[in-house]
């Protein structure tokens, strides 16, 4: 005997319904069909047209199946939508740059070219974010199967309400800045004419380092000053501040990254005479976190600026 | 607006009215079938797909019970309404007619000039 429509429909329907359900369920829907198509036939259809239109009027048997056994047809619904994203980008937040960092530091001590320590670090910080999506999203599909419908989401209550954000450039940021700017010029000076340790006469940078890589790195720190205070009496930062202070940071950044890949940022007999034993590997693990924490405090300070502009300009 | 917005709303407003629906006209026993015509006869748009596992939900609440009759010559699974699917009812006649009065008592919002 060849199945019929409806046999083909009812097998599908079963599929998603519990084993203990399924005769109960395939009879009762069996007779209502046979009863829908009896009563188009009677209206003067014929037999295969009324069992073709009343099969498509139920439907996807897949999504009937679903009705009857009251399963979600979505991976994460409304209850738990938000806890899941919050969850997210909580985690994305902190373990992409983390490992990101963590494989860049390994790379550099280990001394990786610079295109494998950035093509690592790159790699490494996709492949969490794609596995935290993947695992948060997989848990929280298994939550929505396992919690009754009628459970209520998570309770809110306004203590929760985030903190109103800070206006993005107050006096005491552009002073702080400013100081910070200062000390730095004036350790860098320290350095150069007496030594940064005193009694010790060696430099702590490098002493071929030419008056014009500190010429540069004076007119960078007086642009970074210069561009703060425009943002203090601009009142906010705009997109073209924010532009101008990455522009700064990257030559920042950019030229100790240079100064180090050519081992002449820090001074080698620095180390050597503080630390007669081991002078190289401590060099070379200070240069190295140098580098990191430069090439880091740069990148939060671009993505930082650029995110309060975007946030004015959004508003 | 458009008449898919117009639909969309009133499909929220009838959303539950099949239940209670359903809850007075089982008091007397009936089939899915037949069921569904009687509720479509009396203006309650309904199809099946929905009705079906509603009846089944209702059945695992507790409001409906059901029961296999094999007299005739296609066995129908006939539903009747419970005790407490029988107070469920009450309830939301009473909340439906409270709704009703409280609409009654809103600000009308004849059209003025249009079609009644």
């Amino acid at each position: 005997m060849i199945a019929t429509l409806t046999d083909r429909y009812l097998d599908a329907a079963m599929r998603g319904v519990p084993e203990a359900q399924r005769g109960d369920l395939a009879a009762e829907l069996r007779a209502s069909i046979d009863d829908q198509i009896e009563a188009r036939v009677e209206a003067g259809d014929t037999p295969a047209a009324a069992e073709h239109a009343v099969l498509t009027a139920l439907g996807d048997p897949d999504r009937l199946a679903a009705r009857y056994v009251d399963r979600p047809l979505q991976l994460i619904g409304p209850r738990h939508f938000l806890d899941w994203w919050r969850l997210l980008r909580l985690l994305w937040a902190m373990l992409v740059p983390l490992s990101a960092l963590g494989v860049a530091i390994g790379q550099l001590l280990i001394g990786a070219s610079p295109g494998a320590v950035i093509g690592n670090a790159v790699s490494v910080a996709l492949s969490v974010a794609v596995h935290t999506a993947f695992w948060v999203t997989l848990a929280f599909a298994f939550i929505e199967r396992s919690t009754p419908a009628d459970a209520t989401p998570t309770a809110w209550d306004p203590d929760s309400l985030p903190e109103q954000r800070q206006p993005s450039t107050t006096t005491r940021d552009l002073v702080a800045s400013l100081v910070m700017l200062a000390l730095f010029a004036g350790v860098v000076v320290w350095d150069a004419t007496v030594g940064l340790v005193p009694g010790l006469d060696v430099s702590f940078l490098h002493p071929a380092l030419t008056p014009w890589w500190l010429a540069g790195l004076f007119v960078v720190l007086a642009a970074e000053a210069l561009v703060r205070i425009l943002a203090h009496r601009a009142g906010r930062w705009t997109m073209r501040l924010a532009v101008a202070n990455a522009l700064v940071d990257l030559g920042f950044a950019g030229g100790v990254v240079w100064l180090a890949s050519q081992g002449s940022l820090i001074n080698p007999a620095f180390f050597t005479a503080l630390v007669p034993s081991g002078g190289p590997a401590v060099s070379q693990v200070v240069g190295t976190i140098v580098v990191i924490s430069v090439v880091v405090v740069s990148a939060w300070d671009v993505i930082d600026v650029l995110v309060k502009a975007r946030r004015r300009t959004g508003e | 607006m458009s008449d898919s917005v117009h639909e969309t709303h009133l499909q929220e407003l009838r959303r539950g009215t099949v239940v209670l629906a359903c809850l007075r006209l089982l008091t007397r026993p009936d089939y899915g079938y037949a069921l569904l015509e009687e509720l479509n006869g009396r203006g309650f748009d309904t199809d099946a797909n929905t009705l079906y596992p509603l009846l089944r939900r209702l059945e695992k609440q507790g409001h409906l019970v059901s029961e296999w009759n094999t007299d005739e010559v296609r066995p129908r699974k006939f539903y009747r309404t419970s005790p407490a699917g029988t107070r469920l009812a009450a309830t939301l006649t009473d909340d439906f007619h409270t709704i009703a009065q409280a609409i009654d008592l809103l600000p009308t919002t004849e059209p003025k000039g249009r079609r009644p």
